[in-house]
């Protein structure tokens, strides 16, 4: 499978080629375009067991809850998909590793990576930004996206991320919230509020900016909701 | 300090290595990483009638950041803006710049903040009574949404008034339709403004109003 | 005829236009376009005319502007952030979405096109497209960056990511899978193309921009 990522940083695409047979999953609504020759199946997104995720609870929890496999028939296929928001696309080859994607930043990946979405640990802390993540492990290819240019903070010790600029990191590394100044009232007044201290040692990949932010810039300017 | 602009034209952000004992200054919720070790501190922008004057009309927050390295080794800190767009650098040697509210990102401690009055053509024009003045010996960082153009003028030039971010000191302002009364009205040029003097402008080429006019029709 | 001299800056997110008029000659601008210009350009609004495009979400009206005594430049800047890119017609005929068009040497024909209720563009896209036909410079926008893919056989696109497509190409709404997979697999309608040409896609699409946005909204 060949992933070409043009556009970077703004308006990110994904052109993927895949050979005879072979397929890639990606995100129900990613799709912008396919070549004439491939096939599309959608699934509902299953656990590892093979159970099924309670339709209720993905909805909640804001990931679209179907996945497309997409598989080139009769020859070689082309596949472009994008995400929703203006921003940047990431790949990362997984070699028998894990990794932990924020919901709505997972774009696609090949068909050996496992998908799983029971992870909760973090979920408490960002209750304020409506988060939920994404565990992918195994060995293959994940593509992900973001709001913002997207690049990867190398930990090594510890390191403050705005809860808003986080996308995913590396198994293995700690994290806790905490306040960015040295006083909670500087935190407060500072406009940083709470903050994510991860610890140890691996990769967070970073978003330059925060979705939230623009919509509250525009949001006065829109029609107002009757 | 070493501060480079990332992430041009569309989601530029600065990424800023402060030296043991330097400290920058950025508008209130810029942070979106950094070491541990630095240290932040909210201050007042300017004393505090100013900074309530600024609050209220100039568009910019009460507060700033102020980003210090206390430690003996040198600290990264990544600064940004609310909205996609466009960053650039401007070095201050005594002079002073206007820009519209809202573009202030980050400054050095030798930048002053203050914001004057932008005259009845500013009014007329919907952008803001406003406008911000940055001044002293330094480096300052504002960005718009959009891309940022340098342009500059010689003698009269026409800007669209809502895609106006800065300009040198020196220029008259006046607002006129674009092409007879008619003509504004019907084809959405409205109002624009005529820029008279010598010296550099800075536009974006964007507007948001005219972005949340167009998502408009979409809404639900 | 000779192309207009022009540049492109801030592609593909932020996308502006500069044209240099040459002394004489006009130019077609898509209404509320305008970011600058020289003084010297005289603008009249033409009527479009057609109800047609105004049922389709665009505005009625074009722009011509004139370069009087000597050259003149003009900057335009769509609404929506994204691409925009340069067609020189030469003697053909594009179709292009219904927002997509920008400016236009005046010798090329600007018409709407009604598709029928049951080829429409659905998801957002109006039930028109505007053909543009002749010989002379063209250019059109997109949301997001513009993407020509040279088809030969064909090619399936969500319809909310076409931009444009040369004549010739023939096209067929519908679901991607079956029918199950229209409401569940997030994808809406998809265009298949037959036959060979050019078709420029964009890489997002208004509908999740403005889904984002939603929760934003002031309430009454």
């Amino acid at each position: 499978m060949n992933i070409d990522i043009q556009y970077r940083p703004g308006s990110a695409v994904a052109k993927i080629q895949i050979a005879d047979s072979e397929s890639v999953m990606a995100e129900g609504g990613a799709m912008i375009a396919v070549s004439p020759n491939i096939n599309v199946e959608t699934s509902m997104f299953r656990k590892e067991q093979g159970g099924l995720i309670s339709a209720a609870k993905r909805l909640l929890t804001g990931e679209n809850i179907f996945l497309n496999k997409y598989t080139s028939s009769g020859g070689n296929g082309e596949v472009w998909l994008a995400p929703n928001l203006p921003g940047d696309l990431e790949t990362r080859t997984l070699d028998n590793e894990t990794i932990y994607v924020q919901g709505g930043s997972y774009l696609a990946s090949s068909g050996d990576i496992k998908l799983d979405l029971s992870f909760q640990g973090a979920k408490s802390f960002f209750s304020g930004e409506n988060l939920f993540w994404v565990k992918l492990s195994g060995t293959g290819q994940v593509v992900f996206n973001s709001y913002g240019m997207i690049y990867p903070i190398e930990v090594d010790g510890s390191h403050i991320v705005d809860t808003g600029h986080i996308v995913a990191f590396t198994d293995g590394l700690n994290f806790r919230i905490t306040k960015a100044g040295s006083s909670w009232m500087s935190s407060f007044l500072g406009g940083e509020g709470l903050v994510c201290k991860f610890e140890g040692k691996g990769t967070v990949w970073f978003q330059s900016h925060n979705p939230s932010s623009f919509g509250g810039i525009i949001g006065p300017m829109l029609r107002p909701n009757k | 300090m070493n501060v480079t602009i990332e992430g041009k034209p569309v989601f530029s952000h600065l990424n800023v290595v402060l030296e043991p004992g330097e400290s920058i200054i950025a508008e209130s919720d810029a942070m979106a990483n950094m070491s541990a070790d630095l240290d932040m501190e909210a201050k007042f922008n300017g004393s505090l009638p100013a900074a309530l004057v600024k609050k209220f009309v100039g568009g910019e927050s009460l507060f700033v950041n102020h980003f210090k390295n206390n430690t003996s080794a040198p600290l990264k800190l990544a600064l940004t803006q609310p909205m996609p767009g466009d960053v650039m650098e401007m070095e201050l040697k005594g002079n002073s710049f206007y820009l519209q509210p809202g573009a202030f990102v980050a400054c050095t401690p030798g930048i002053d903040l203050s914001v004057s009055w932008a005259g009845f053509a500013s009014m007329i024009a919907r952008e803001g009574l406003f406008r911000l003045k940055v001044s002293g010996n330094g480096k300052v960082w504002f960005g718009a949404f959009g891309g940022l153009i340098e342009k500059h003028v010689e003698g009269e030039y026409l800007v669209d008034t809502s895609h106006l971010v800065g300009y040198e000191p020196g220029f008259k302002l006046s607002i006129q339709m674009a092409g007879g009364i008619f003509s504004s009205i019907l084809g959405g040029e409205g109002l624009v403004t005529r820029m008279k003097g010598t010296g550099k402008i800075i536009i974006q080429t964007r507007s948001i109003n005219s972005l949340a006019t167009w998502v408009n029709r979409f809404l639900p | 005829m000779q192309s207009f001299e022009h540049t492109i800056h801030c592609k593909p997110d932020f996308a502006m236009l500069t044209v240099r008029i040459p002394g004489g000659k006009t130019l077609k601008v898509e209404a509320s376009a305008m970011a600058t210009m020289d003084t010297n350009l005289i603008m009249k609004t033409k009527f479009k005319g057609g109800l047609g495009r105004f049922l389709g979400g665009e505005s009625l009206f074009i722009n011509e502007f004139t370069a009087e005594n000597g050259p003149g430049e003009i900057s335009i800047s769509p609404t929506a952030p994204g691409d925009i890119t340069h067609r020189y017609l030469n003697n053909e005929t594009i179709y292009l979405q219904n927002s997509a068009y920008v400016a236009s040497n005046p010798d090329i024909l600007v018409e709407s096109k009604w598709q029928g209720l049951t080829r429409g563009f659905f998801s957002g896209e109006s039930l028109f497209l505007i053909k543009c036909s002749g010989t002379g410079d063209l250019w059109f926008n997109s949301f997001g960056g513009i993407v020509e893919l040279d088809v030969t056989d064909g090619y399936v696109i969500d319809t909310g990511h076409i931009v444009a497509f040369t004549e010739g190409l023939t096209y067929n709404i519908g679901r991607l899978g079956g029918y199950k997979s229209l409401f569940l697999s997030g994808e809406g309608l998809v265009c298949r193309f037959s036959g060979s040409g050019k078709i420029w896609i964009q890489t997002r699409k208004i509908m999740p921009f403005a889904w984002y946005l939603n929760p934003f909204r002031p309430s009454k």
